[in-house]
């Protein structure tokens, strides 16, 4: 797809200095991240590390203590509706309208986003196929499983081409059929001009295969960014595995070995 | 384990449900951005302000009822013109009561059973090793506390306001009448909550679908709409009441009439104030109240052992689906975002039942009205003014009812949010919403009532002179939930954790939709219309206008 002349121009996403706080607790402080172009960046963290934070803040959810979150070089607090125009965002939670089926909800998002029908039907189709969803597209999605829902929330957030995807552990509950079909999927979109995609997780395998890029955040902080090379490097070991790396960079890894015999003993 | 155990993890149950019909994370909401310790004592506070309310509402109408038939000979023949006798009007006014009592703590049910089937609190209670006994006294205690003080205040106020007013005799005589009332009542939430999941929830989509899904609704909401449309025809039946009490000799009627629940309670309570000389208690009518009362004491003893079996169910029925999964052509039709919105809307409400309740409500009173201005007028200038009536009516509960829609946003609302969706056009979806309610009532007044009415064209014109006040009552309300729920960071409420703002924003909605209605009385049709373009110009750009998101 070429890039509209009209779009806004800039990197996909640029975080600076983000600040996100709860009441008196700081779930992210002074975070600097850039998506670039062409590129899937895998954000990584335990759990309360401030991921889901920092996207909530991105998709316009949670508004920053302090800092600036620029998509396509528009701010998300300034110019939120033009931001969402150019997001599509899978939450990490698939906290859908019950009460609509699959199509009903895809057409009040096709119907937000101002798509027109022959473009939103081939869309919903070809992904609904790719899932394996058609049986499935006039039940309610309280009825759906899990996986059914994330899937929803793929199509969802895939309907308008965005050139900016943000996932936030988007491969929950799925099928190892559809997490193949997602990691394709994410390759080949950002292959397309300008695109960039936002991807959070838990599972380093799956980021270490996936992204380009990957930021490992831990209270809050950013406690190394780039490649897995790069990463390795920072650690001094050349053959350590994504794993390996965010371990220690979190420091998770101390008293790592003392927890695990202390299960054994149970 | 045993009771003991049970109330400490009913209680659990309801903080997590009080939490969850506040903030309704289960079903999309977001944490809002402030302490999270103030939010646990918050939702418990807002629920049971709710309470507080439906429970004053419950005792001012017992004590009005009481009032009322304190000095009820004098009360009614300022009313009518003439006394009725007294046994007659205690059996009239308090069949009203019960029956008001019943629909209240049912409609309290019907609001808050979504969130009960969202928040998973029985399923949750399930996984853990508690006995099956326990389990079930401690989802009898949460079924129970989402209308305690509700159920408390019928059960303690009615008998002790009608004691002071007519006798202790009338006051003991009340007690089995307000315990139908309350046990019918719990039992119809649970009745029509299985239903719902049922055969509603899991309905499919599609054209077909949807009108299966509206007709169910409709049925479903078929008595409560015919508790409402009772009230609304209350003096009809006192004055049927009153002839066939004065009716000499057999007459099934009177029988009949006498058998129906919640006659025999109300009767009873009337006679033991005022004996049996008014109200033409012969044999067979004397064994058709007995047999009533105890067919009914009966079917309250039924219900209570009922209702404490099946509650446990609730926390898991199965949603139904269709069997065969139904062919699809995947065809999209996007709509502009408010169109989307109202569509969206719609179709939530054609799965939900307490939505669905709002939209059908003022559309099916007007069938009843019309259909009664149709039947009774005497003339055609009686029924241009019971039309007009009915209208009124329309515009008022549409008004009044349409802040609830605003509920809806609570509905994966984190989600919604991240949507390129203006406010505008949620506003715009909403009133419009309201104001179709409005049209097709009145559509429906103005079809049933052409055979009788005169003057069809000032009956139209009455009609769209309204609609920009409707509008207008509409963008008040709706405007003023956004901004409320944008300074507050999460939606407003739903209906159960927040009835007080639906009750306080729907006044200055009233009052906008009440003024040209009042020019009209004060000087006809073109003050009426300059009076609702005025209201919608001045108020437009505060619903309208303004920074989006």
């Amino acid at each position: 797809m070429a890039t509209d002349p009209a779009s806004p121009r800039g990197p996909p996403l640029a975080i600076e200095g983000l600040v996100v706080q709860y009441g008196e607790r700081r779930a992210v402080s002074g975070l600097t991240v850039t998506v670039r172009p062409g590129e899937i960046y895998g954000l990584l963290g335990s759990n309360g590390a401030g991921k889901s934070s920092t996207i909530k803040s991105v998709v316009g959810l949670v508004r920053p203590h302090a800092g600036r979150v620029r998509v396509f070089g528009l701010d998300v607090t300034e110019a939120g509706l033009r931001t969402k125009e150019e997001i599509g965002y899978v939450p990490e939670t698939s906290m859908l309208y019950d009460s609509l089926t699959p199509r009903e909800f895809l057409e009040f998002v096709a119907g937000v986003r101002r798509l027109d029908a022959s473009t939103a039907t081939a869309r919903a189709r070809t992904y609904a196929l790719a899932f394996r969803l058609e049986s499935e597209f006039e039940e309610p999605i309280v009825a759906l499983s899990n996986g059914t829902r994330q899937k929803v929330l793929l199509i969802a957030a895939l309907l308008h081409a965005p050139r900016l995807l943000v996932l936030d552990e988007p491969l929950n509950g799925l099928d190892p059929r559809s997490v193949r079909i997602v990691k394709d999927l994410l390759r080949r979109y950002v292959t397309e001009s300008g695109r960039g995609v936002l991807f959070s997780t838990h599972t380093m395998e799956v980021a270490q295969e996936l992204c380009h890029r990957v930021g490992i955040l831990d209270g809050g902080v950013l406690q190394g960014e780039g490649t897995v090379p790069e990463l390795r490097g920072r650690i001094e070991s050349g053959d350590a595995s994504l794993e390996e790396i965010f371990l220690r960079l979190t420091r998770e890894d101390e008293g790592l070995s003392d927890a695990v015999a202390l299960l054994g003993e149970r | 384990m045993g009771w003991r155990e049970a109330w400490r993890l009913g209680g659990v149950a309801f903080g997590e449900l009080s939490f969850q019909a506040v903030y309704a994370f289960r079903q999309g909401n977001l944490v809002p951005v402030t302490s999270s310790k103030s939010l646990v004592p918050k939702g418990r506070s807002r629920v049971n302000q709710s309470k507080a309310i439906v429970s004053a509402l419950l005792a001012l109408l017992a004590i009005g009822a009481a009032a009322f038939l304190h000095d009820g000979a004098r009360v009614s023949s300022s009313l009518f013109g003439y006394v009725i006798p007294a046994t007659v009007l205690d059996t009239g006014v308090l069949t009203g009561l019960l029956t008001l009592d019943a629909a209240f703590l049912w409609w309290t049910g019907l609001q808050v059973l979504p969130t009960l089937l969202s928040s998973a609190v029985l399923p949750v209670l399930e996984t853990l090793p508690i006995d099956g006994p326990t389990y079930r006294r401690a989802a009898a205690i949460l079924y129970f506390r989402l209308f305690d003080l509700p159920i408390v205040t019928v059960l303690l106020v009615t008998p002790v306001a009608l004691g002071l007013a007519l006798g202790p005799a009338a006051g003991l005589a009340i007690v089995p009448g307000v315990v139908a009332s309350v046990v019918f009542a719990l039992a119809l939430s649970l009745v029509t909550g299985r239903f719902f999941v049922h055969r509603i929830q899991g309905a499919r989509g599609g054209g077909g679908g949807t009108a299966v899904r509206w007709t169910l609704l409709v049925l479903w909401l078929l008595p409560s709409f015919a508790i409402l449309g009772f009230v609304t025809t209350g003096f009809r039946f006192l004055f049927l009441l009153q002839d066939v009490a004065m009716e000499r000799g057999a007459s099934l009627l009177r029988d009949l009439i006498y058998a129906t629940y919640p006659v025999p309670f109300a009767l009873l309570t009337g006679v033991a104030a005022h004996g049996t000389r008014d109200v033409g208690l012969d044999t067979a009518a004397a064994l058709a109240l007995a047999l009533g009362a105890a067919l009914y004491l009966g079917l309250v003893a039924w219900s209570a052992v009922w209702l404490f079996r099946e509650i446990r169910e609730l926390g898991h029925v199965p949603i139904g689906t269709t069997a065969v999964a139904p062919a699809t052509t995947h065809r999209l039709h996007p709509q502009a975002a408010a169109w989307a919105v109202l569509t969206k809307d719609l179709r939530i409400a054609s799965r939900t039942p307490g939505y669905a309740f709002l939209l059908l409500l003022p559309i099916l009173d007007a069938v009843a009205l019309g259909l009664l201005t149709v039947v009774d007028a005497p003339r055609a200038s009686a029924a241009q003014g019971l039309a007009i009536g009915t209208v009124t009516a329309a515009a008022l509960l549409a008004t009044f009812f349409g802040p609830a829609f605003f509920a809806i946003e609570v509905l994966a609302y984190s989600y919604g949010r991240t949507l390129p969706l203006r406010d505008r056009s949620v506003v715009l979806g909403k009133a419009t919403l309201i104001c179709l309610i409005y049209v097709v009532a009145s559509a429906i007044v103005l079809a049933l009532a052409s055979l009788r009415v005169n003057d069809p064209d000032l009956f139209l014109a009455f009609v769209l002179a309204e609609l920009p006040a409707v509008l207008a009552a509409a963008f008040v309300e709706l405007g003023w939930l956004f901004r409320r729920a944008r300074a507050k960071g999460f939606p407003v409420a739903n209906l159960y954790s927040g009835g007080w703002i639906a009750f306080l924003i729907a006044i200055p909605g009233l009052i906008v939709a009440a003024a040209p209605l009042v020019a009209y009385a004060l000087e006809g049709l073109p003050l009426m219309a300059i009076v609702a373009v005025g209201e919608l110009a001045v108020l437009s750009p505060y619903a309208l206008g303004g920074s989006e998101r």
